[in-house]
Protein backbone atom coordinates (compact mmCIF):
# COMPACT_ATOMS: atom_id res chain seq x y z
CA UNK A 1 0.00 0.00 0.00
CA UNK A 2 1.78 3.08 -1.29
CA UNK A 3 0.18 6.41 -0.46
CA UNK A 4 1.44 9.96 -0.52
CA UNK A 5 0.92 10.34 3.23
CA UNK A 6 2.96 7.25 3.89
CA UNK A 7 5.67 8.46 1.55
CA UNK A 8 6.22 11.89 3.06
CA UNK A 9 6.00 10.49 6.56
CA UNK A 10 8.62 7.91 5.66
CA UNK A 11 10.87 10.68 4.32
CA UNK A 12 10.33 12.84 7.41
CA UNK A 13 10.96 9.93 9.76
CA UNK A 14 14.08 9.08 7.79
CA UNK A 15 15.42 12.63 7.95
CA UNK A 16 14.93 12.69 11.71
CA UNK A 17 16.46 9.24 12.18
CA UNK A 18 19.37 10.28 9.95
CA UNK A 19 19.89 13.43 12.00
CA UNK A 20 20.27 11.31 15.08
CA UNK A 21 22.67 8.92 13.30
CA UNK A 22 24.75 11.97 12.44
CA UNK A 23 25.03 12.86 16.13
CA UNK A 24 26.47 9.42 16.87
CA UNK A 25 28.63 9.19 13.74
CA UNK A 26 30.21 12.64 13.86
CA UNK A 27 32.49 11.79 16.78
CA UNK A 28 33.67 8.70 14.96
CA UNK A 29 34.12 10.76 11.83
CA UNK A 30 36.68 12.82 13.76
CA UNK A 31 38.54 9.91 15.38
CA UNK A 32 38.35 7.37 12.59
CA UNK A 33 38.03 9.70 9.61
CA UNK A 34 40.49 12.43 10.61
CA UNK A 35 42.88 10.86 13.13
CA UNK A 36 42.94 7.25 11.89
CA UNK A 37 42.08 6.12 15.41
CA UNK A 38 39.66 3.20 15.27
CA UNK A 39 37.62 4.16 18.31
CA UNK A 40 35.34 1.15 18.41
CA UNK A 41 34.28 2.28 21.90
CA UNK A 42 32.65 5.45 20.57
CA UNK A 43 29.07 4.09 20.76
CA UNK A 44 29.77 3.03 24.34
CA UNK A 45 30.67 6.63 25.19
CA UNK A 46 27.34 7.56 23.62
CA UNK A 47 25.63 5.11 26.00
CA UNK A 48 27.60 6.65 28.86
CA UNK A 49 26.12 9.97 27.76
CA UNK A 50 22.67 8.35 27.85
CA UNK A 51 23.16 7.17 31.42
CA UNK A 52 24.45 10.54 32.55
CA UNK A 53 21.27 12.04 31.10
CA UNK A 54 19.19 9.30 32.75
CA UNK A 55 20.68 9.74 36.24
CA UNK A 56 20.44 13.54 36.27
CA UNK A 57 17.03 13.60 34.60
CA UNK A 58 15.68 11.10 37.12
CA UNK A 59 17.10 12.90 40.14
CA UNK A 60 16.52 16.52 39.17
CA UNK A 61 14.08 16.43 36.28
CA UNK A 62 16.39 18.52 34.10
CA UNK A 63 15.85 18.40 30.34
CA UNK A 64 18.01 15.66 28.77
CA UNK A 65 19.19 17.85 25.86
CA UNK A 66 20.38 20.46 28.33
CA UNK A 67 22.17 17.75 30.34
CA UNK A 68 23.86 16.56 27.17
CA UNK A 69 25.09 20.06 26.32
CA UNK A 70 26.30 20.76 29.88
CA UNK A 71 28.24 17.49 29.94
CA UNK A 72 30.01 18.14 26.66
CA UNK A 73 32.93 19.97 28.35
CA UNK A 74 33.30 17.15 30.89
CA UNK A 75 33.34 14.55 28.12
CA UNK A 76 35.81 16.77 26.27
CA UNK A 77 38.30 16.44 29.10
CA UNK A 78 37.54 12.73 29.31
CA UNK A 79 38.43 12.43 25.62
CA UNK A 80 41.65 14.41 26.09
CA UNK A 81 42.65 12.11 28.94
CA UNK A 82 41.78 9.10 26.82
CA UNK A 83 44.04 10.31 24.02
CA UNK A 84 46.88 10.89 26.45
CA UNK A 85 46.63 7.27 27.66
CA UNK A 86 46.38 6.03 24.09
CA UNK A 87 49.36 8.14 23.03
CA UNK A 88 51.65 7.15 25.89
CA UNK A 89 50.70 3.48 25.70
CA UNK A 90 50.58 2.87 21.97
CA UNK A 91 51.18 5.72 19.57
CA UNK A 92 54.45 6.81 21.11
CA UNK A 93 55.90 3.35 20.62
CA UNK A 94 54.29 2.86 17.21
CA UNK A 95 51.96 0.05 18.27
CA UNK A 96 48.73 1.88 17.59
CA UNK A 97 47.40 -0.23 14.74
CA UNK A 98 46.69 -3.54 16.43
CA UNK A 99 47.23 -2.86 20.13
CA UNK A 100 45.29 0.39 19.78
CA UNK A 101 42.32 -1.45 18.32
CA UNK A 102 42.48 -3.98 21.15
CA UNK A 103 42.67 -1.08 23.61
CA UNK A 104 39.44 0.48 22.37
CA UNK A 105 37.77 -2.93 22.16
CA UNK A 106 38.74 -3.59 25.78
CA UNK A 107 37.66 -0.11 26.78
CA UNK A 108 34.26 -0.78 25.25
CA UNK A 109 33.78 -3.90 27.41
CA UNK A 110 35.09 -2.26 30.57
CA UNK A 111 32.78 0.72 30.15
CA UNK A 112 29.86 -1.58 29.44
CA UNK A 113 30.53 -3.74 32.48
CA UNK A 114 30.93 -0.68 34.69
CA UNK A 115 27.59 0.63 33.47
CA UNK A 116 25.96 -2.77 34.03
CA UNK A 117 27.36 -2.85 37.58
CA UNK A 118 26.11 0.66 38.22
CA UNK A 119 22.73 0.58 36.47
CA UNK A 120 21.88 -3.07 35.82
CA UNK A 121 20.74 -4.46 32.49
CA UNK A 122 17.27 -2.93 32.48
CA UNK A 123 16.19 -0.49 29.82
CA UNK A 124 16.13 3.06 31.16
CA UNK A 125 14.14 6.08 30.06
CA UNK A 126 14.17 9.81 30.55
CA UNK A 127 11.14 12.00 31.02
CA UNK A 128 10.49 15.36 29.40
CA UNK A 129 7.24 17.13 28.60
CA UNK A 130 7.73 16.82 24.83
CA UNK A 131 8.52 13.11 24.66
CA UNK A 132 4.94 11.97 24.09
CA UNK A 133 3.98 14.93 21.89
CA UNK A 134 3.63 14.94 18.13
CA UNK A 135 3.65 17.92 15.82
CA UNK A 136 1.01 17.65 13.07
CA UNK A 137 1.59 19.61 9.88
CA UNK A 138 -1.03 18.60 7.32
CA UNK A 139 -0.53 14.90 6.67
CA UNK A 140 2.91 15.04 8.35
CA UNK A 141 3.32 13.58 11.83
CA UNK A 142 6.52 14.69 13.55
CA UNK A 143 7.00 13.06 16.95
CA UNK A 144 8.97 15.51 19.08
CA UNK A 145 11.04 12.71 20.59
CA UNK A 146 12.48 12.33 17.06
CA UNK A 147 12.35 15.93 15.89
CA UNK A 148 14.18 17.50 18.82
CA UNK A 149 17.16 15.09 18.65
CA UNK A 150 17.35 15.62 14.89
CA UNK A 151 17.45 19.40 15.27
CA UNK A 152 20.00 19.24 18.10
CA UNK A 153 22.17 16.85 16.07
CA UNK A 154 22.05 19.12 13.03
CA UNK A 155 23.10 22.12 15.09
CA UNK A 156 25.96 20.11 16.58
CA UNK A 157 27.09 19.04 13.11
CA UNK A 158 27.05 22.63 11.89
CA UNK A 159 29.12 23.69 14.90
CA UNK A 160 31.71 20.95 14.28
CA UNK A 161 31.87 21.70 10.53
CA UNK A 162 32.38 25.41 11.25
CA UNK A 163 35.07 24.64 13.82
CA UNK A 164 36.90 22.38 11.38
CA UNK A 165 36.78 24.80 8.47
CA UNK A 166 37.14 28.17 10.19
CA UNK A 167 39.70 27.69 12.94
CA UNK A 168 43.42 27.00 12.78
CA UNK A 169 43.00 24.08 15.17
CA UNK A 170 40.23 22.62 12.99
CA UNK A 171 42.47 22.73 9.93
CA UNK A 172 45.31 21.23 11.94
CA UNK A 173 42.99 18.36 12.96
CA UNK A 174 42.24 17.77 9.28
CA UNK A 175 45.96 17.78 8.47
CA UNK A 176 47.44 15.81 11.36
CA UNK A 177 47.04 12.32 9.93
CA UNK A 178 48.21 13.43 6.48
CA UNK A 179 51.68 14.54 7.55
CA UNK A 180 52.49 14.82 11.19
CA UNK A 181 55.97 16.21 10.70
CA UNK A 182 54.81 18.82 8.21
CA UNK A 183 52.28 19.93 10.79
CA UNK A 184 55.09 20.41 13.31
CA UNK A 185 56.84 22.54 10.72
CA UNK A 186 53.72 24.74 10.70
CA UNK A 187 54.29 25.32 14.40
CA UNK A 188 51.57 22.97 15.67
CA UNK A 189 52.07 20.23 18.24
CA UNK A 190 50.48 17.09 16.74
CA UNK A 191 49.97 15.50 20.15
CA UNK A 192 48.00 18.51 21.33
CA UNK A 193 46.05 18.63 18.07
CA UNK A 194 45.02 14.99 18.43
CA UNK A 195 44.25 15.41 22.11
CA UNK A 196 41.85 18.25 21.31
CA UNK A 197 40.34 16.28 18.42
CA UNK A 198 39.61 13.25 20.56
CA UNK A 199 38.24 15.59 23.22
CA UNK A 200 35.79 17.05 20.71
CA UNK A 201 34.85 13.59 19.45
CA UNK A 202 34.01 12.31 22.93
CA UNK A 203 32.24 15.59 23.75
CA UNK A 204 29.82 14.91 20.87
CA UNK A 205 29.01 11.56 22.50
CA UNK A 206 27.65 13.34 25.59
CA UNK A 207 24.96 15.05 23.52
CA UNK A 208 24.41 12.08 21.20
CA UNK A 209 23.78 9.88 24.24
CA UNK A 210 21.24 12.30 25.68
CA UNK A 211 19.50 12.37 22.28
CA UNK A 212 19.50 8.57 22.07
CA UNK A 213 17.73 8.13 25.39
CA UNK A 214 15.06 10.63 24.31
CA UNK A 215 14.42 8.52 21.21
CA UNK A 216 14.44 5.07 22.79
CA UNK A 217 15.03 3.26 26.08
CA UNK A 218 18.69 2.43 26.66
CA UNK A 219 20.59 -0.39 28.38
CA UNK A 220 24.40 -0.56 28.70
CA UNK A 221 25.17 -2.80 25.72
CA UNK A 222 22.76 -1.23 23.23
CA UNK A 223 25.67 0.74 21.76
CA UNK A 224 26.88 -2.38 19.99
CA UNK A 225 23.87 -2.18 17.68
CA UNK A 226 25.25 1.05 16.32
CA UNK A 227 28.91 0.10 15.76
CA UNK A 228 28.48 -1.35 12.28
CA UNK A 229 26.03 1.29 11.18
CA UNK A 230 28.07 4.31 12.22
CA UNK A 231 31.32 2.95 10.77
CA UNK A 232 29.33 2.39 7.57
CA UNK A 233 28.10 5.99 7.69
CA UNK A 234 31.59 7.43 8.17
CA UNK A 235 33.04 5.38 5.31
CA UNK A 236 30.03 6.11 3.08
CA UNK A 237 30.30 9.85 3.70
CA UNK A 238 34.00 9.79 2.92
CA UNK A 239 36.87 9.58 5.38
CA UNK A 240 37.80 12.99 6.67
CA UNK A 241 34.63 14.79 5.61
CA UNK A 242 32.42 15.83 8.51
CA UNK A 243 29.68 17.20 6.28
CA UNK A 244 29.94 14.00 4.22
CA UNK A 245 29.26 12.03 7.38
CA UNK A 246 26.18 14.14 8.02
CA UNK A 247 24.76 13.60 4.54
CA UNK A 248 25.56 9.89 4.64
CA UNK A 249 23.76 9.66 7.99
CA UNK A 250 20.71 11.38 6.49
CA UNK A 251 20.83 9.09 3.44
CA UNK A 252 21.02 5.94 5.56
CA UNK A 253 18.24 7.26 7.80
CA UNK A 254 15.91 7.95 4.86
CA UNK A 255 16.66 4.64 3.15
CA UNK A 256 16.13 2.66 6.35
CA UNK A 257 12.89 4.48 6.98
CA UNK A 258 11.67 3.74 3.46
CA UNK A 259 12.52 0.08 3.71
CA UNK A 260 10.96 -0.16 7.15
CA UNK A 261 7.79 1.52 5.91
CA UNK A 262 7.34 -0.32 2.63
CA UNK A 263 9.09 -3.68 3.02
CA UNK A 264 9.45 -4.34 6.74
CA UNK A 265 11.97 -3.21 9.33
CA UNK A 266 14.10 -6.36 9.29
CA UNK A 267 15.50 -5.43 5.86
CA UNK A 268 16.58 -1.94 6.90
CA UNK A 269 20.16 -2.65 8.11
CA UNK A 270 20.92 -4.86 5.10
CA UNK A 271 19.98 -2.07 2.71
CA UNK A 272 22.20 0.41 4.56
CA UNK A 273 25.21 -1.85 4.09
CA UNK A 274 24.13 -2.57 0.54
CA UNK A 275 24.38 1.13 -0.25
CA UNK A 276 27.79 1.25 1.37
CA UNK A 277 29.11 -1.63 -0.73
CA UNK A 278 27.70 -0.19 -3.93
CA UNK A 279 29.13 3.24 -3.21
CA UNK A 280 32.55 1.85 -2.43
CA UNK A 281 32.53 -0.12 -5.66
CA UNK A 282 31.81 3.02 -7.69
CA UNK A 283 33.45 5.68 -5.52
CA UNK A 284 36.06 4.17 -3.20
CA UNK A 285 36.70 7.49 -1.43
CA UNK A 286 33.06 7.65 -0.30
CA UNK A 287 30.41 10.16 -1.30
CA UNK A 288 32.21 13.31 -0.15
CA UNK A 289 35.73 11.97 0.43
CA UNK A 290 38.70 14.01 -0.67
CA UNK A 291 41.08 12.48 -3.17
CA UNK B 1 60.92 37.54 26.83
CA UNK B 2 58.73 35.98 24.21
CA UNK B 3 55.82 38.43 24.39
CA UNK B 4 58.31 41.27 24.17
CA UNK B 5 59.67 39.79 20.95
CA UNK B 6 56.18 39.42 19.48
CA UNK B 7 55.26 43.02 20.12
CA UNK B 8 58.39 44.34 18.52
CA UNK B 9 58.13 41.93 15.60
CA UNK B 10 54.91 43.46 14.27
CA UNK B 11 56.63 46.70 13.42
CA UNK B 12 59.78 45.61 11.64
CA UNK B 13 62.01 42.74 10.69
CA UNK B 14 64.29 41.73 13.52
CA UNK B 15 67.94 41.03 13.01
CA UNK B 16 68.36 37.29 13.37
CA UNK B 17 71.22 34.89 12.91
CA UNK B 18 72.00 31.22 13.41
CA UNK B 19 75.16 29.78 14.90
CA UNK B 20 75.87 26.08 14.64
CA UNK B 21 78.86 24.88 16.59
CA UNK B 22 80.50 21.42 16.47
CA UNK B 23 77.24 19.62 15.79
CA UNK B 24 77.32 15.84 15.73
CA UNK B 25 74.24 13.89 14.75
CA UNK B 26 73.05 10.71 13.16
CA UNK B 27 70.36 8.09 12.92
CA UNK B 28 70.62 5.21 15.37
CA UNK B 29 74.22 4.00 15.37
CA UNK B 30 75.02 5.73 12.07
CA UNK B 31 76.76 9.04 12.60
CA UNK B 32 76.16 11.49 9.79
CA UNK B 33 77.56 14.78 11.06
CA UNK B 34 81.00 14.85 12.66
CA UNK B 35 81.35 18.23 14.26
CA UNK B 36 79.90 20.74 11.82
CA UNK B 37 80.15 24.47 12.49
CA UNK B 38 78.48 27.07 10.31
CA UNK B 39 77.04 30.52 10.79
CA UNK B 40 74.24 32.30 9.00
CA UNK B 41 74.24 36.04 9.59
CA UNK B 42 71.28 38.37 9.37
CA UNK B 43 70.06 38.95 5.82
CA UNK B 44 72.48 36.54 4.19
CA UNK B 45 71.75 33.69 1.83
CA UNK B 46 74.04 30.85 2.64
CA UNK B 47 74.14 27.64 0.64
CA UNK B 48 75.08 24.25 1.90
CA UNK B 49 76.54 22.24 -0.96
CA UNK B 50 77.29 18.57 -1.17
CA UNK B 51 76.12 15.49 -2.95
CA UNK B 52 73.58 13.04 -1.57
CA UNK B 53 74.32 11.37 1.72
CA UNK B 54 76.85 13.88 3.02
CA UNK B 55 74.64 15.37 5.71
CA UNK B 56 73.13 18.56 4.27
CA UNK B 57 69.58 17.57 5.05
CA UNK B 58 70.55 16.19 8.43
CA UNK B 59 72.03 19.54 9.37
CA UNK B 60 68.86 21.36 8.28
CA UNK B 61 66.83 18.84 10.27
CA UNK B 62 69.00 19.48 13.33
CA UNK B 63 68.21 23.19 13.11
CA UNK B 64 64.45 22.57 12.98
CA UNK B 65 64.56 19.98 15.75
CA UNK B 66 63.54 17.04 13.59
CA UNK B 67 66.87 15.36 14.33
CA UNK B 68 68.39 15.89 17.73
CA UNK B 69 72.16 16.44 17.70
CA UNK B 70 74.17 14.19 20.02
CA UNK B 71 76.69 16.96 20.62
CA UNK B 72 77.24 20.60 19.77
CA UNK B 73 75.18 23.75 19.98
CA UNK B 74 72.65 25.45 17.73
CA UNK B 75 71.69 28.95 18.76
CA UNK B 76 69.31 31.48 17.33
CA UNK B 77 70.05 35.12 17.96
CA UNK B 78 67.17 37.56 17.52
CA UNK B 79 68.07 41.16 18.31
CA UNK B 80 70.48 40.15 21.02
CA UNK B 81 68.22 37.50 22.56
CA UNK B 82 69.90 34.11 22.23
CA UNK B 83 67.93 30.87 22.28
CA UNK B 84 69.46 27.42 22.39
CA UNK B 85 67.53 25.32 19.88
CA UNK B 86 68.96 21.92 20.82
CA UNK B 87 66.30 19.79 22.48
CA UNK B 88 63.41 22.00 21.43
CA UNK B 89 60.47 20.47 19.55
CA UNK B 90 60.11 21.45 15.87
CA UNK B 91 56.84 23.30 16.51
CA UNK B 92 58.52 25.48 19.13
CA UNK B 93 61.48 26.24 16.86
CA UNK B 94 59.08 27.19 14.06
CA UNK B 95 57.33 29.37 16.61
CA UNK B 96 60.52 31.42 16.92
CA UNK B 97 60.32 32.43 13.28
CA UNK B 98 62.32 29.77 11.49
CA UNK B 99 60.41 28.27 8.58
CA UNK B 100 61.43 25.24 6.58
CA UNK B 101 60.61 24.22 3.04
CA UNK B 102 61.15 20.50 3.47
CA UNK B 103 62.69 18.15 0.97
CA UNK B 104 59.91 16.53 -1.06
CA UNK B 105 57.65 19.49 -0.17
CA UNK B 106 55.48 17.57 2.30
CA UNK B 107 52.20 19.27 1.58
CA UNK B 108 48.92 18.10 3.06
CA UNK B 109 47.73 16.33 -0.09
CA UNK B 110 44.04 16.08 0.82
CA UNK B 111 43.77 19.74 1.78
CA UNK B 112 43.26 22.52 -0.73
CA UNK B 113 46.03 24.91 -1.68
CA UNK B 114 44.43 27.62 0.41
CA UNK B 115 44.03 25.31 3.43
CA UNK B 116 47.71 24.40 3.15
CA UNK B 117 48.62 28.09 3.09
CA UNK B 118 46.38 28.93 6.05
CA UNK B 119 48.02 26.18 8.08
CA UNK B 120 51.33 27.84 7.29
CA UNK B 121 50.13 30.74 9.45
CA UNK B 122 49.39 28.48 12.43
CA UNK B 123 52.02 29.98 14.71
CA UNK B 124 50.54 32.69 16.90
CA UNK B 125 52.79 35.50 15.69
CA UNK B 126 51.74 34.88 12.08
CA UNK B 127 47.98 34.75 12.60
CA UNK B 128 47.26 38.50 12.74
CA UNK B 129 49.04 38.94 9.40
CA UNK B 130 47.30 36.10 7.60
CA UNK B 131 45.29 38.27 5.19
CA UNK B 132 48.32 40.36 4.14
CA UNK B 133 50.51 37.32 3.78
CA UNK B 134 47.92 35.45 1.75
CA UNK B 135 47.63 38.43 -0.61
CA UNK B 136 51.41 38.56 -0.80
CA UNK B 137 51.90 34.91 -1.72
CA UNK B 138 49.04 35.02 -4.24
CA UNK B 139 50.68 38.04 -5.83
CA UNK B 140 54.02 36.24 -5.85
CA UNK B 141 52.57 33.00 -7.23
CA UNK B 142 49.48 33.95 -9.27
CA UNK B 143 49.10 30.31 -10.24
CA UNK B 144 48.28 29.46 -6.64
CA UNK B 145 45.53 32.05 -6.58
CA UNK B 146 43.96 30.44 -9.65
CA UNK B 147 44.18 27.04 -8.01
CA UNK B 148 43.44 27.95 -4.42
CA UNK B 149 40.55 25.48 -4.17
CA UNK B 150 42.39 22.56 -5.74
CA UNK B 151 43.69 19.71 -3.58
CA UNK B 152 47.43 20.11 -3.13
CA UNK B 153 48.07 16.44 -3.88
CA UNK B 154 46.61 16.80 -7.36
CA UNK B 155 48.99 19.55 -8.49
CA UNK B 156 52.15 19.23 -10.56
CA UNK B 157 55.56 19.06 -8.89
CA UNK B 158 56.41 22.66 -9.77
CA UNK B 159 53.12 23.95 -8.41
CA UNK B 160 53.56 21.90 -5.26
CA UNK B 161 56.98 23.47 -4.74
CA UNK B 162 55.31 26.89 -5.04
CA UNK B 163 52.81 25.87 -2.37
CA UNK B 164 55.62 24.64 -0.13
CA UNK B 165 57.52 27.94 -0.41
CA UNK B 166 54.35 30.01 -0.07
CA UNK B 167 53.27 27.98 2.96
CA UNK B 168 56.60 28.62 4.64
CA UNK B 169 56.24 32.36 3.95
CA UNK B 170 52.80 32.36 5.56
CA UNK B 171 54.49 31.81 8.91
CA UNK B 172 56.22 35.17 8.51
CA UNK B 173 59.68 33.73 9.00
CA UNK B 174 62.81 35.65 9.82
CA UNK B 175 64.90 32.72 8.70
CA UNK B 176 63.95 30.47 5.79
CA UNK B 177 65.50 27.03 5.53
CA UNK B 178 65.17 25.38 2.12
CA UNK B 179 66.03 21.71 1.84
CA UNK B 180 66.85 20.42 -1.65
CA UNK B 181 64.44 22.48 -3.75
CA UNK B 182 65.65 20.76 -6.92
CA UNK B 183 64.53 17.26 -5.98
CA UNK B 184 61.99 15.96 -8.47
CA UNK B 185 61.74 19.17 -10.48
CA UNK B 186 62.73 20.03 -14.04
CA UNK B 187 65.84 22.30 -14.17
CA UNK B 188 63.88 25.22 -15.62
CA UNK B 189 61.44 25.06 -12.70
CA UNK B 190 64.31 24.90 -10.23
CA UNK B 191 65.84 28.02 -11.79
CA UNK B 192 62.55 29.86 -11.55
CA UNK B 193 62.00 28.75 -7.99
CA UNK B 194 65.46 29.77 -6.85
CA UNK B 195 65.10 33.15 -8.57
CA UNK B 196 61.79 33.54 -6.76
CA UNK B 197 63.26 32.66 -3.39
CA UNK B 198 66.02 35.20 -3.96
CA UNK B 199 63.47 37.85 -4.85
CA UNK B 200 61.38 37.02 -1.80
CA UNK B 201 64.40 37.11 0.43
CA UNK B 202 65.24 40.62 -0.73
CA UNK B 203 61.64 41.83 -0.51
CA UNK B 204 61.07 40.53 2.98
CA UNK B 205 64.61 40.97 4.30
CA UNK B 206 64.80 37.31 5.24
CA UNK B 207 67.80 35.21 6.06
CA UNK B 208 68.08 32.09 3.89
CA UNK B 209 69.93 28.83 4.37
CA UNK B 210 69.59 26.45 1.45
CA UNK B 211 70.83 22.90 1.17
CA UNK B 212 71.26 21.92 -2.46
CA UNK B 213 73.27 19.38 -4.39
CA UNK B 214 73.02 21.18 -7.69
CA UNK B 215 75.83 23.74 -7.59
CA UNK B 216 74.80 25.62 -10.72
CA UNK B 217 71.37 26.23 -9.27
CA UNK B 218 72.47 27.01 -5.74
CA UNK B 219 75.12 29.53 -6.78
CA UNK B 220 72.36 31.81 -8.14
CA UNK B 221 71.20 32.67 -4.68
CA UNK B 222 74.42 32.28 -2.69
CA UNK B 223 76.09 35.15 -0.90
CA UNK B 224 78.50 32.57 0.39
CA UNK B 225 78.47 28.90 1.23
CA UNK B 226 79.86 25.71 2.63
CA UNK B 227 80.70 22.40 1.04
CA UNK B 228 79.88 19.46 3.24
CA UNK B 229 81.62 16.13 2.58
CA UNK B 230 81.11 13.01 4.70
CA UNK B 231 79.55 15.02 7.49
CA UNK B 232 82.30 17.61 7.77
CA UNK B 233 82.71 21.09 6.35
CA UNK B 234 85.27 20.54 3.61
CA UNK B 235 85.34 24.07 2.29
CA UNK B 236 84.00 27.44 3.26
CA UNK B 237 83.58 30.01 0.51
CA UNK B 238 83.35 33.59 1.75
CA UNK B 239 81.77 34.77 -1.51
CA UNK B 240 79.91 33.19 -4.39
CA UNK B 241 83.01 33.79 -6.50
CA UNK B 242 85.19 31.86 -4.08
CA UNK B 243 82.80 28.96 -4.35
CA UNK B 244 82.88 29.04 -8.17
CA UNK B 245 86.65 29.17 -8.24
CA UNK B 246 87.27 26.45 -5.70
CA UNK B 247 89.13 23.47 -7.12
CA UNK B 248 87.09 20.88 -5.29
CA UNK B 249 83.85 22.35 -6.55
CA UNK B 250 85.27 22.60 -10.06
CA UNK B 251 86.19 18.96 -9.89
CA UNK B 252 82.94 17.71 -8.40
CA UNK B 253 80.34 19.90 -9.98
CA UNK B 254 81.70 21.72 -12.93
CA UNK B 255 83.58 18.86 -14.53
CA UNK B 256 86.78 20.89 -14.87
Amino acid sequence: MFTFDLLINAVAAGLMLGGFYAAVAIGLSITFGQLDIVNIAHPTFVILGSFVAFVINESFGIDPVLIGVVFMPIFYFLGMGLYQIYYVSFEKTGQESLSGLAFFFGLMFILEVLMILAFGVDYRLVSAAYIGETLHIGPLDLPLRMLIPAVAATLMTIAVVLYMSKTFMGKAIMAVSQDRLALQLMGADPIRVKRIALGIAIATAALAGALLIIIQPVEPSVGRLYIGRIFAIVVLGGMGSISGTFFAAILIGVVESFIATFYGPSWAPAVGFGILLLTLAIRPQGLFGRA
Amino acid sequence: MRSFTIRKWKGRILASSLTITDVEAGYGSVRVLHGVSITVEDGESVVLLGSNGNGKSTLIKCITGIVRPSAGAITLDVDGVTTDLVGMAPQDIVGLGIAMVPEGRRLFPALSVEENLVLGAFRKEARPMIAENLDFVFETFPRLKERRGQLAGSMSGGEQQMVAVARALMSNPKILLVDEPSVGLAPILVSQMIAKIKELKDQRAMTVLMAEQNFNQAIKIADRGYVIVHGEIAYEGATAEDLSNNDMIKEYYLGA
